[in-house]
């Protein structure tokens, strides 16, 4: 399966190759040329770029995933509407993702730590939703959060958009928004891959209704 | 003694400096140190203090100790430097022990000197390095890079404690501007790879525009895990499980097989556990394989090659 999913080892070195169905892997050990001054944003970036782009992992995710949404299949029992299934999907893949990154990154910690929180907030029948109630809406506020500068507000954004990164300080919040970025390429195009599969090899008689 | 670890604004890591101290004591340089002491009773507290008053009026109370007593150690360093500094008479072989004795410990990085992003209050040593050296074209400032707000990049912390910084030719030295360059840098980087990660953004100046675009980019690519997993959920009722299965079998025979020579990041064929139940039949099922084949919808050439 994982070598269906992920077929060629490709050597190119390029970033922006285009997606196409079959996955290309990196392989070379050479790391960006562009101007990095020090050798650890070199390192950080080949660790970030390397590590999400490897044929191991590619293969190892994409196993897991498998395994993952058949059990999601299991535990689902064919409910009804499609969203739902499509969120408890989209949740394990997120786990199955977090999981890959063996726990270096902190979004990854996060997601995973997430879970157990839900799991343990449903054993103690905890009914209170309230995680985070938004900060009050008066006009002052608003005021005092507009006017910082531009890119402040853009990194509280970024903070936002990647999982239990919102009190991060700005250049570990960029490392994390960069592993973030290659590990979910990864994963979209894990899915991708999974996905045609899985709809060429349904009976081709069944018409796949797109919600 | 006390009061120059108080002037120095000792956190943790004291001991090395005590022992520095105490080292340098013993060359006779105690009458200067003598005068370190009876400085303005405003200066017996921490040294970072003296760092955050207007420059000038630092200048000030450095003068108030006399300037021709600073101590000339046979290679440390070179005396014009030290003329240059006027009347800073801050002994520069505390300093030089500094550098020796400093490199191992790891404290807080003196970044509280923007006023943009909140960060915790900045240690003395390396500013207080760099006030002797930094008239030298070319000098070397250690930077400790911060090991308690981040917990995700240990790898650079582990392998790097210091990151020393050249103060380039024709820019400011003074200490703020050094660790904001240093940190402005360290920023800078990071944000290059993210550009070269999202697609397009090598053409965008600013970086406003180009965080616009990792947004943008981050959302996208939720986005398109949604869809995704939409697709995967409308897909899969109509699949039974043999394919999964047979697709395990041919998993198995490449994970024995294929270990990538990328070994940076060492992962290990992960025993089965979390998300895997060991009931992967690696063997069986090899006549559904045969019914996938007749169908003729997989990639046959694969398939036939695994099993």
């Amino acid at each position: 399966m994982v070598d269906s999913l992920f077929p060629t080892i490709d050597t190119t070195d390029d970033v922006a190759s285009p997606e196409s169905r079959r996955k290309r892997r990196r392989i070379s050990e050479t790391s960006k040329e562009a101007a990095e001054s020090s050798s650890e944003a070199q390192r950080i970036n080949e660790e970030s770029s390397k590590r999400w782009r490897t044929n191991r992992v590619q293969q190892i995710y994409a196993s897991k995933l498998i395994e993952a949404l058949r059990r999601v299949r299991q535990r689902s029992n064919d409910a009804g509407k499609i969203t739902s299934v499509a969120r408890e999907i989209r949740d394990t893949a997120d786990r199955v993702l977090a999981a890959s990154a063996r726990g270096t990154s902190r979004w990854s910690r996060s997601i995973l730590a997430a879970r157990v929180r839900a799991c343990l907030k449903k054993h103690k029948k905890a009914k209170s939703k309230g995680t985070r109630k938004p900060r009050k809406d008066t006009a002052a506020e608003r005021r005092r959060v507009e006017k910082l500068p531009a890119v402040e507000r853009k990194l509280k954004i970024l903070g936002r958009l990647v999982p239990g990164c919102r009190k991060v300080d700005v250049p570990n919040l960029l490392d994390e928004a960069s592993d973030y970025i290659a590990a979910l390429e990864m994963q979209v195009r894990a899915m991708e891959s999974l996905a045609e599969l899985l709809a060429a090899a349904a009976p081709p008689s069944t018409t796949l209704t797109r919600p | 003694m006390n009061h120059l670890n108080q002037l120095f604004g000792v956190s943790s890591g004291a001991g090395p400096y005590r022992d520095a101290v105490t080292g340098l004591e013993s060359l006779n340089f105690s009458d200067e140190i003598q005068q370190l002491v009876t400085m303005p009773p405003e200066n017996t507290g921490s040294f970072t203090a003296l760092l955050e008053m207007p420059a000038t009026q630092a200048m000030e109370l450095f003068t108030s100790s006399s300037p021709a007593t600073v101590p000339r150690i046979a290679g440390d360093i070179s005396p014009p430097t030290l003329h240059l500094y006027g009347s800073l008479n801050f002994p520069p072989a505390i300093a030089a022990e500094q550098n020796g004795n400093f490199s191992g410990d790891g404290e807080s990085v003196p970044s509280s000197f923007s006023e943009r992003v909140k960060s915790e209050p900045d240690d003395s040593y390396p500013t207080v390095e760099n006030q002797n050296h930094n008239k030298r074209k070319t000098r070397g400032k250690k930077v400790k890079s911060s090991t308690k707000k981040n917990k995700s990049s240990e790898e650079e912390s582990e392998k790097l404690p210091y990151v020393h910084v050249r103060a380039r030719r024709g820019q400011a030295t003074n200490n703020h501007s050094l660790a904001e360059r240093a940190r402005r840098e360290k920023i800078n980087a990071r944000m290059k790879l993210l550009q070269e990660l999202v697609p397009g953004c090598d053409k965008i100046q600013g970086t406003a525009l180009v965080l616009d675009e990792i947004i943008n980019h981050v959302q996208t690519l939720q986005n398109q895990v949604e869809m995704l997993s939409m697709r995967l959920a409308a897909v899969n009722p109509r699949i039974d499980f043999n394919l999964d299965s047979i697709l395990a079998s041919q998993n198995g025979s490449l994970m024995d097989g294929s270990f990538n020579g990328e070994a940076y990041h060492q992962m290990q064929q992960w025993p089965l556990d979390g998300y895997h139940q060991p009931e992967w039949g690696r063997e069986e099922d090899h006549h559904q394989a045969h019914f996938l084949m007749g169908s003729g919808t997989l990639h046959p050439n694969q398939v036939k090659m695994e099993l």
